[in-house]
């Protein structure tokens, strides 16, 4: 019986995957309307009703849904089904001060099963193998798709713990393991670390390293693969909602397959909002068109990529896509977890009592590692003659950022002048 | 095989199908399941060509099917079960099989009808026992089978089942689907409609959820039985189970 419809889609023939796609954007739709007072009131604002939506292309008559609207709907507003169906709910740090919640039911976290278990697949992860996952929290929830998935494909798992990366490393070398799903800048650091603790990579029976969270560029990524005997994998995935492995790589590794038999995928001018032809760059804008309890419609996920030329050699019919390093947005990226300016100005303003006239928010690099840097500018406010005091307040502030954002942090304090007012 | 693009369809003024999209593959036993009223048989009566759809694309082996007669549709290999069965019931179990064979044996296939009939008694023995029976004193279950029987004696490549459970037993619902899964091993596609979700889902591939003439869930036929939304308004389960115990 055939079954391409609902099972493996990697390989539908493109006139099948427009149908397909055509007729789960409509159920998208329907649902969302009937379900989410959000979309029903943009649907209305719009002047439209689900049944416009009639080709592929229509879904550019619908508005974008952006992060912020996450926040705005804090918990449960975009939620498409009844609470008593949601079998999970995730949280990951919001953009604005908020939180994210995305909830699934259980097929949706069967649909993530699947879909990152042949994603795994294309990397030639089998029941052979022992996968390890190093994340940061930040990208807890990837870390329990990337465990459902690969036990799906019966491959031993090692799932994310909470150890330090020191002992990750003894894990790595002595539990064995084959596949290491990280971030780039993680990848980095256990490499650095291997060769600090003097561990040659002879040792290890690492020869897959899956890379996910933030792009990894071809220069770093040959690098680890000499230094480290391994085979890397990137792995695209939205950290907020709903999940990893949106797209991935095959064993050409040109480019990510785009799932697209559950998203529908849309790369656009950041300024016109008009498709890019291929070759080109663009924001990536995906609709999913197979979850259930948290659909997106156009969401903007501030990621640029370019659109590659149809047809891969690995006979895969999902289009694929080049993950570029620069974003569309000014969220800042480090170990994947995404990072809103403003917020981190809110957190800020919090903690200390007070909105500083003169902050400013970097990303900066130590050695291997990203990290947020915070810098404030003196004033009045700040001031205290007790440099214990001011050291406290730094403290403070970078322990506070640290417990919200989950990556490491640098408060610096600075004479007025030298920092540019980032922040009304 | 089957292709339907945003398809509107309706009585008088009133607008039963609210832009329906869906697709059959060869092979494939594909169930859409709904309340009464949801837009079902419509859905199946535009298909058949039986009404004329206001909207929207019906695509046949990637044939427009626009415009077509019931009988170049029958011709092009579809056959239809209706709801109800619409037997003929004061003719006989045989003459109600060769009114299902009326336009191959106008082209003159006497002999290749003769075989299918021999080949439908075979598979329904209990018709080759009436066969001179008036259709009309057949128990419903046999009057399910002699619908289904009759719609093959056109050799349709795809079956459209409207409703073939109502008014039966379970055991005879069971032997109706068993026959679906027999004929479909043989090399018909199906796609069936029925409020008997349950039942439905059990014997097809995939299966689609139409609610007030929209689509609104699609999936493995065993992943909407497990669907917290499929139990609940089609597999009889009861809503107050499922609100109770958490949050409201």
């Amino acid at each position: 019986m055939s079954d391409a419809g609902n099972g493996n889609g990697e390989w539908l023939p493109p006139a099948e995957r427009r149908q397909q796609q055509l007729e789960r954007l409509q159920i998208v739709c329907n649902r969302a309307y009937k379900n989410v007072p959000f979309y029903r009131n943009r649907f209305q604002a719009a002047a439209l009703s689900p049944q416009d939506i009639g080709s592929l292309e229509d879904v550019r008559r619908l508005p974008f849904t952006e992060r912020r609207h996450f926040g705005e709907h804090y918990p449960y507003g975009l939620f498409a089904v009844p609470l008593r169906d949601i079998v999970r709910i995730h949280t990951a740090p919001g953009i604005g001060g908020s939180l994210a919640v995305s909830g699934y039911t259980a097929r949706d976290l069967k649909m993530w099963k699947e879909m990152v278990a042949r994603a795994l697949r294309a990397a030639g992860v089998s029941v052979d193998d022992i996968l390890q996952i190093v994340l940061h929290p930040g990208l807890a929830n990837w870390g329990r798709d990337y465990k459902d998935g690969a036990e799906a494909l019966q491959a031993g798992v090692i799932p994310l713990n909470a150890l330090h990366l020191s002992k990750q490393i003894m894990v790595l070398r002595d539990y064995k393991t084959s596949v290491l799903i990280t971030t780039p800048t993680s990848a980095v650091q256990i490499q650095e670390l291997l060769f600090s603790s003097d561990i040659n990579p002879n040792e290890l029976s690492l020869k897959t390293l899956i890379l996910v969270g933030e792009p990894a560029s071809q220069e770093l990524r040959r690098r680890i693969e000499e230094q480290l005997h391994v085979r890397t994998w990137q792995h695209y995935g939205l950290s907020e909602v709903p999940g990893p492995a949106v797209a991935y790589e095959c064993e050409g590794h040109d480019g990510l397959h785009v799932s697209e038999d559950h998203f529908l995928v849309e790369v656009l001018d950041p300024i016109t909002l008009e498709p890019v032809p291929e070759g080109e760059s663009g924001e990536l804008v995906l609709t999913s068109l197979t979850i259930q309890a948290f659909p997106l419609i156009r969401f903007r996920t501030g990621d640029r990529v370019r659109v590659l030329a149809e047809g891969c050699p690995c006979g895969r019919t999902l289009r694929r896509l080049e993950w570029l390093p620069d974003r569309v947005d000014d969220l800042l990226v480090i170990q994947g977890v995404k990072i809103d300016k403003d917020q981190v100005a809110v957190r800020v303003a919090q903690t200390l009592g007070f909105a500083p006239r003169k902050l400013s928010v970097h990303l900066v690099r130590q050695g291997g590692y990203k990290a947020l840097e915070v810098q404030l500018g003196m004033e009045e406010n700040l001031f205290s003659d007790e440099i214990k005091e001011l050291e406290r307040l730094v403290r403070k502030t970078a322990f506070e950022l640290r417990q919200e954002f989950g990556v490491p942090v640098e408060v610096r304090l600075l004479e007025g002048p030298s920092v540019e007012a980032a922040f009304p | 095989m089957l292709i339907v693009r945003n398809l509107r369809a309706g009585y008088g003024r009133i607008e039963a199908l609210h832009g329906v999209s869906l697709s059959v593959r060869h092979g494939e036993i594909v169930a859409i399941v709904g309340a009464n009223g949801a837009g079902k048989s419509t859905l199946l009566r535009a298909v058949a060509g039986l009404i004329v759809p206001w909207q929207g694309e019906v695509l046949f082996e990637e044939r427009s099917l626009a415009g077509t007669k019931p009988p170049a549709i029958v011709a092009a290999g579809i056959g239809l079960v209706p709801e109800g069965r619409w037997l003929f019931p004061p003719m006989s179990v045989l003459d109600n099989l060769r009114l299902g064979a009326y336009l191959r044996l106008r082209r003159g296939e006497k002999e290749a009808v003769r075989e299918d009939l021999e080949r439908v008694f075979e598979l329904f023995p209990i018709l080759a026992e009436r066969r001179k029976q008036p259709a009309g004193s057949l128990s419903g279950g046999e009057q399910q089978m002699l619908a289904i029987a009759r719609a093959l004696m056109s050799r349709p490549k795809m079956l459209l089942l409207d409703e073939p459970s109502t008014g039966l037993a379970p055991l005879l619902v069971e032997k109706i689907f068993e026959t679906i899964v027999q004929l479909n091993g043989e090399g018909i596609t199906f796609l069936l409609v029925e409020q008997n979700a349950r039942a439905a889902l059990a014997v097809a591939s995939r299966g689609y959820v139409l609610e007030t003439g929209r689509m609104v869930l699609q999936g493995k036929a065993g992943d909407l039985l497990e669907d917290q939304e499929v139990k609940r308004a089609y597999l009889g389960k009861d809503y107050r189970e499922f609100a109770e115990g958490r949050a409201r």
